[in-house]
């Protein structure tokens, strides 16, 4: 009962299914998937302005 | 459409478009007033103009009165934008036609026919009984059809012309805005399967697309009112679009938590849609930081002027950023987590949010493009209030948000008795209907609904009247 | 001169734009899949194995349906043909529909499929609410044939004078202006006596299909309005 991986409770077992271990677990992995290559995004246009001049 | 100060043609295609927006804005509010009173008096035209019909054509009515007012300001937009008048003015022309004349035929044949036998035909000829695009069929290819022409007409446009950030956005939004109406059109034995894809078409539209056409015109519109620096405005609408379409997207989960859809859209729906009302604050923020921005640097001239040169546009524009973020941002999050929304959906609550959300969100912003035509139209400098404008404005407003105040307590029946103590069932929601809170507040949604009817006949008397008024600057 | 800021750059917000809807897109298109794959309408072999779907055959209508608490799911489930071990339908136990239980999967089918056109060209929607949505002018119908007013103690049998839950409900669905249960009532929309059975087939299905618990406690509790 206490297993940190709890078996599946839906009707049919998938992959977003499995991922959605308690609440807020399979939100938090896709927020996370969408914002985190905005940091790439981020340094490629800093690199560009940095040579664009000043 | 006489001596007007109009050069472009597709600034005359809008004012047409906008005109019948606002017959058919009109004819919402007087089905709403009827389905209203239905709810009050229950013997209200039995068996003539049932319940079903009139809360038909009042969100049918709502949602095309806005698809025109959305085209129309498209039309009005497109040629100050791109600095070029619009490609294949023509075929929007007769698109406007054709489109006109097939909302009027769907609309005599809801209110004489109502319903048909339980085949095809029905579904091709007379409606598709599924909440806000029942059109039938023929309609639903015949508005493809407009709906790409239009579409067609705006990338011709764009890629012709100067193609300033918000025609960029618009292009990519309008395009798919009319696709996702094709995945509204098929018919299955599946209701689960069914209402998956009738939401593609809502959400998709009122709470991604439509959400992001209104940053757009936004920010056209701080740039024409009060001259907001473009760049300034352009980035708060690619970040707007940012959180718009990043919440917006996977939001359309809280409408999976209950239709035979797997329990995993319980979290998806709830954290996304819970962030839906983010990009909502940062609009109002926005225009309110511009509008104090562009007036400091006028006060800072020493001249004691208001840098608005449309003032009725100006506050709608101020009516939709605060009334999007209330009515679509806060009453919506109400209710959109799934422990509440188990209790709250299909509610007088949900009703509730409707009327603010839409009205807020999209109604206030057209209903400002439509006194920008005014303006453009009598070739106006700076249009000032008249009385009908006050009028109109305040007890427009006063009505929607009286009459969401009234849905919400009536909510609380609702949800508290006939759901969370009754259980749903039909003796359940006969107890909450009975209830003085659901019961007074339905008189009082009646009454708030005659006062916003009586703000839109001042509405529709000081648009078609206010650009003889020796009240503007010319 | 100060270095320019990447946050107040037009284009860095342009690309981010691009990206977040490209990919919540992409995502969507991902789920789309996933979920069509769960909710596609299950076959009357899926019942003879004993193999749960959320929208089971709709030879559903031969079985007995119920919607009982289930202990793993932590909310009610529909149960079909009588309940197992693990508390999830059992397909076994089968109940008459219009007299009959052997509906082959070709007459269920068909059933439905009138039942779910009638619904729609009847615009059931614009005043009640199926799986919650739709109008709130009249009671949802997501679990109507679980409702204990049209069971055998319930006072629609009686009042329309028939034996049964479904010929009850038929009843009231061709004539509704004749049996007023309350001020406001259901208006007569010409539905004939074989449309009438597809709705009530529809609504039995609707019935039957998963919809995580919703609505809960479903006609657990009775007569006890505002606490009395």
């Amino acid at each position: 009962m206490n297993a940190m991986f709890e078996p599946f409770t839906d009707v049919v077992p998938s992959f977003f299914g499995t991922l959605a271990q308690g609440p807020l677990t399979l939100t938090i992995f896709l927020h996370t998937v969408i914002v985190l290559p905005m940091i790439w995004i981020y340094k490629q246009e800093k690199a560009r302005l940095e040579q664009e001049g000043n | 459409m006489a001596n007007s100060y109009l050069k472009s043609e597709s600034k005359k295609l809008a004012t047409w478009y906008f005109t019948v927006a606002a017959i058919l804005f009109g004819a919402q509010l007087l089905f709403g007033l009827v389905a209203a009173a239905q709810y009050v008096i229950p013997g209200f035209l039995f068996e003539l103009l049932d319940f079903s019909v009139s809360r038909m054509l009042h969100i049918n009515a709502l949602v095309v009165w806005m698809v025109f007012a959305m085209f129309g300001s498209v039309y009005w937009l497109l040629p100050d934008e791109t600095g070029i008048e619009t490609v294949g003015i023509g075929m929007g022309k007769l698109l406007f036609w054709i489109f006109t004349a097939a909302v009027t035929v769907v609309v005599l044949v809801y209110l004489f026919i109502q319903v048909g036998p339980a085949d095809e035909t029905t579904i091709w000829f007379i409606n598709e009984g599924r909440e806000y695009i029942e059109a039938p069929r023929w309609a639903d290819l015949g508005i493809t059809v407009v709906a790409l022409g239009f579409v067609a007409n705006l990338f011709m446009t764009g890629m012709k012309g100067n193609r300033s950030g918000i025609v960029t956005v618009l292009m990519a939004d309008m395009i798919a805005f009319a696709g996702l109406y094709l995945t509204g059109m098929f018919y299955t034995d599946n209701i689960s399967i069914d209402q998956f894809w009738w939401w593609w078409v809502i959400h998709l539209w009122v709470e991604a697309t439509w959400e992001v056409f209104v940053g757009s015109i936004a920010a056209y519109g701080l740039i024409t009112m009060i001259g907001a620096h473009r760049k300034v405005v352009e980035m708060w609408l690619w970040i707007e679009v940012t959180m718009l379409f990043g919440s917006g997207i996977l939001g359309l989960g809280h409408h999976y938590f209950w239709i035979g859809t797997p329990e995993y859209w319980w979290e998806i729906g709830a954290l996304f849609s819970a962030l839906e009302p983010l990009p909502l604050v940062a609009m109002f923020i926005h225009v309110l930081y511009d509008w104090g921005k562009m007036q400091g640097e006028e006060d800072a001239k020493g001249q004691a002027i208001s840098v608005i040169t449309n003032k009725p546009a100006f506050t709608w524009f101020v009516l939709n950023a605060f009334g999007n973020f209330l009515g679509a941002g806060i009453w919506g999050f109400f209710h959109t987590l799934p422990q509440v929304n188990l209790y709250t959906h299909g509610t007088q609550f949900t009703s509730a949010h409707g009327h603010l959300a839409f009205f807020g969100a999209y109604a206030t912003i057209l209903v400002g493009m439509m006194y920008m035509a005014v303006q453009g139209k009598n070739g106006i400098k700076i249009l000032n209030n008249t009385r009908s404008t006050i009028f109109a404005t305040s007890m427009i407003v006063g009505g929607v948000v009286g009459m969401t105040v009234a849905l919400t307590i009536a909510g609380y029946s609702d949800v508290i008795i006939s759901r969370a103590q009754m259980g749903a069932t039909w003796a359940g929601y006969f107890d909450a209907q009975a209830t003085t809170w659901l019961t007074q507040g339905m008189i009082w949604r009646l009454l708030m609904g005659v006062i916003t009817f009586v703000g839109f006949l001042f509405l529709a008397k000081d648009l078609l009247t206010t650009g003889k008024s020796a009240n503007h600057v010319r | 001169m100060a270095k320019r800021s990447v946050w107040s750059d037009n284009r860095f917000w342009q690309r981010t734009a691009a990206w977040i809807t490209g990919f919540a897109s992409v995502l969507l298109i991902w789920l789309t899949f996933d979920t069509s794959a769960q909710i596609s309408m299950g076959t009357d072999a899926d019942i003879q194995n004993g193999v749960t779907k959320r929208v089971p055959a709709p030879t559903v209508i031969n079985y007995k349906v119920t919607y009982e608490f289930n202990k793993k799911r932590q909310h009610e489930i529909p149960v079909i043909g009588g309940m197992n071990a693990e508390g999830t339908s059992a397909f076994q136990e089968k109940e008459k529909f219009f007299g009959r239980d052997d509906w082959s999967e070709a007459e269920a089918a068909e059933l439905l499929r009138l039942g779910k056109l009638g619904s729609q060209a009847k615009n059931c929607m614009n005043c009640h609410t199926l799986l919650g949505n739709g109008a709130y002018y009249a009671p949802d119908l997501t679990k109507a044939w679980l409702d204990p007013a049209w069971g055998p103690n319930g006072s629609m049998q009686a009042m329309t004078g028939k034996s049964t839950k479904e010929e009850a409900m038929a009843e009231f669905l061709q004539h509704p202006s004749q049996y007023p249960t309350h001020a406001r009532m259901m208006p007569n929309l010409g539905i004939t006596a074989e449309e009438a059975k597809g709705l009530v087939a529809f609504l039995k299905h609707m019935a039957s299909i998963d919809s995580n618990g919703f609505p809960r406690n479903f006609g657990k509790m009775q007569g006890a309005v505002n606490g009395k």
